[in-house]
């Protein structure tokens, strides 16, 4: 018999899908941040690569227009120049720009000390060279492996698995430069703040009794707040979105028992009410130690 | 009909909401152009909201369900955060304090290691320079074939003389040894030396006792000719300092490697990251006085022939990085 998932299934795989990490500042109050994917770190990479080698370019062919005869050691002297210009350029941007690489401001990620006080410059210089090491270096090699023996393409290989297996093993997605300098890549924060919900409601036009409030929990209620703030985000499925409120409306008075009748124009009223009363419900419980994660009273621990 | 009371989060939230959206101005302000300029009032202004909005994030996290002022608190905070703790440094600081005490004092902690590193070196060449006085067959087990190149056992004596005094005359031609000598056999070995000191120094004091045994090879090559002398300026001028080098990073990976064999009372990771501190800037002084034996190499052996002029340029360089080791401390007070 096939599983299938219930929508909440789905959004706590979901949420539980993401990283996490708490930062402790110096203030003591641990702050949330979002571990930097893999796919973004990849493409914050790439875009930086992309970036150093169109600069190299672009100073060879500069070179080229000079009165020398570059021709014979224009492999060595790009070489030379990617150097000079890679290692630098890694460690000054993610210095004065706190942490973020042109590629990484893209991407939206960045560097973060992982004790909580800032990003030393000695952790930016740690992590950048053990990258010339870690992805420069056997990309390098990688390039010209045709011409190493068998012995060395063995090496080449190993090296290539333990740099790959290091962050994919590490629960917070560090590779060898940010063990060693002790630093996350995260995802950075963007903040907007929504109108209260709870503000928007006329006053006692629908009233509930503490028993009918009874059976949700946060998981539910924010799943409420979540599908009540849709509304001003998307205009052009309205019609779908009032169907949906009408369904989710007429769910929670047959669940908690509410016996008046609610007109479908007041839908949203009644769920706006709805949601007020449950949440000042819950959070009442919440500050007696009672805590409701979900309707089955789990603890935010445990489930 | 009177108005209801709105409920507790909501009125935590409306008491606050002003110091939150004037945090998230001065957030953006330094998010787009950096902390260094706001005034002395914004500074302490941000720092001031910062802990507020601290405070506000770990009450709302008990007092409050609504998701979005959660999610909007934990940004705001996490924003401010790196804001307030944002590096200070400027590049001129950050550089003068490398040169200034910084380097200096590193390579000064570690010169017992940088002492091993020198000694594998010597060991190595001993060791090569005493086999081939007993077999010329030697050179070819310790020297790679590249590397060599003409010169071994069975090149004339001139060959080799030749080959410590060739120029080469123009510009682009020396750019091409310097670029050479910078991606040459002796940088990979510094490379490797550092970056694998990390499995417990094995692999970086076996590199440095290898080179040890190349050197010590082609000592004993061309002391057998009775060039000597010849072959000890040509290396001095650029090789005290590319060996020393060599021996600072081979340190560095000392460093790591110790860190990892003899924790004490840390942890191991804890340990390889105080060590890497110390082997960072190793790693740095290394690349760097790579960068000057590559000049040397590509510019001052080609214009410098005669011996005694090489010796006193090369060792006079030397003496200069050990007066900068020795000397350049940090003033304190």
């Amino acid at each position: 018999m096939a599983h299938t998932e219930t929508p909440a299934q789905i959004a706590r795989r979901l949420e539980k899908s993401r990283r996490w990490f708490d930062l402790i500042p110096p203030e003591g109050v641990p702050i949330r941040f979002e571990v930097a994917g893999l796919a973004g770190r990849f493409g914050a990479q790439l875009l930086d690569i992309l970036i150093t080698v169109v600069v190299m370019m672009a100073i060879i062919i500069v070179l080229a227009f000079l009165p020398f005869d570059i021709a014979p050691v224009v492999n060595s002297l790009a070489a030379i120049l990617m150097l000079m210009i890679r290692a630098p350029y890694y460690i000054l941007t993610e210095l004065f720009w706190n942490g973020q690489t042109i590629g990484k401001r893209a991407t939206g990620l960045r560097v973060l000390g992982a004790d909580g006080r800032g990003l030393t410059t000695h952790a930016v210089v740690a992590r950048n060279l053990m990258k010339e090491v870690e992805i420069f270096m056997p990309g390098t090699l990688l390039l010209v492996s045709g011409g190493l023996g068998l012995f060395w393409n063995l090496v080449l290989l190993l090296w290539i698995v333990v740099v790959l297996i290091v962050p994919l093993a590490s629960k917070k997605r560090q590779r060898l430069g940010d063990l060693i300098a002790n630093t996350y890549v995260m995802v950075r924060p963007k903040s907007v703040l929504l109108p209260d919900l709870s503000t928007s409601v006329s006053p006692n036009v629908f009233d509930f009794t503490p028993a009918q409030l009874e059976h949700y929990g946060r998981f539910e209620l924010q799943t409420l707040e979540s599908l009540l703030r849709t509304e001003a985000k998307t205009r052009g499925s309205d019609a779908r979105r009032r169907d949906s409120l009408i369904q989710v409306a007429a769910q929670i008075r047959r669940k908690i028992g509410y016996e008046e009748p609610v007109p479908d124009s007041r839908v949203a009223e009644f769920l706006h009410a709805f949601y007020t009363a449950q949440r000042a419900f819950l959070e009442q419980k919440r500050i007696f130690g009672d805590v409701r994660d979900d309707k089955h009273h789990r603890d935010m621990d445990t489930g | 009909m009177s108005e209801v009371q709105p409920i507790r989060s909501t009125r935590f939230r409306a008491e606050r909401e002003a110091d939150w959206r004037a945090l998230e101005v001065l957030i953006k302000r330094v998010e787009s152009r950096g902390s260094h300029r706001l005034s002395f009032d914004e500074s302490r202004a941000l720092a001031e909201l910062y802990r507020k909005a601290a405070t506000s994030l770990s009450v709302a996290r008990d007092i409050s369900l609504d998701k979005n002022l959660l999610i909007y608190l934990e940004s705001l905070v996490a924003r401010a955060f790196l804001s307030v703790y944002a590096p200070q440094d400027s590049l001129s600081g950050v550089v003068g304090r490398f040169f200034g005490g910084s380097a200096s004092a590193a390579v000064r902690r570690s010169g017992g290691v940088i002492l091993m590193a020198f000694l594998a070196l010597f060991l190595g060449s001993w060791v090569a320079a005493s086999l081939f006085a007993q077999d010329p067959a030697w050179f070819y087990t310790f020297v790679p074939g590249e590397l060599a190149g003409e010169r071994g056992p069975g090149a004339s004596t001139e060959t080799l003389r030749a080959g410590l005094f060739s120029t080469e005359a123009n510009l682009i031609g020396q750019l091409g040894v310097f670029a050479a000598s910078l991606f040459s056999h002796n940088t990979r070995v510094a490379l490797f030396s550092f970056a694998l000191g990390v499995f417990a120094c094995v692999p970086s004091l076996l590199l440095t006792i290898y080179n040890g045994l190349i050197l010590g090879a082609f000592w004993g090559l061309y002391a057998d000719r009775g060039l000597a002398l010849e072959l000890f300026g040509w290396l001095s001028i650029h090789g005290v300092t590319e060996l020393s080098a060599l021996a600072l990073a081979a340190a560095g990976g000392f460093r790591l490697g110790l860190a990892l064999l003899f924790p004490g009372s840390m942890t191991r990771k804890d340990s390889l990251r105080m060590a890497s501190k110390d082997a960072v800037k190793l790693a740095l002084i290394a690349s760097l006085m790579l960068l000057v034996a590559g000049l040397l190499e590509g510019f001052a052996r080609q214009l410098v022939t005669d011996t005694t002029l090489r010796i006193l340029i090369g060792w006079g360089i030397g003496v200069l990085w050990l007066a900068w080791f020795l000397l350049a401390r940090r003033r304190t007070g």
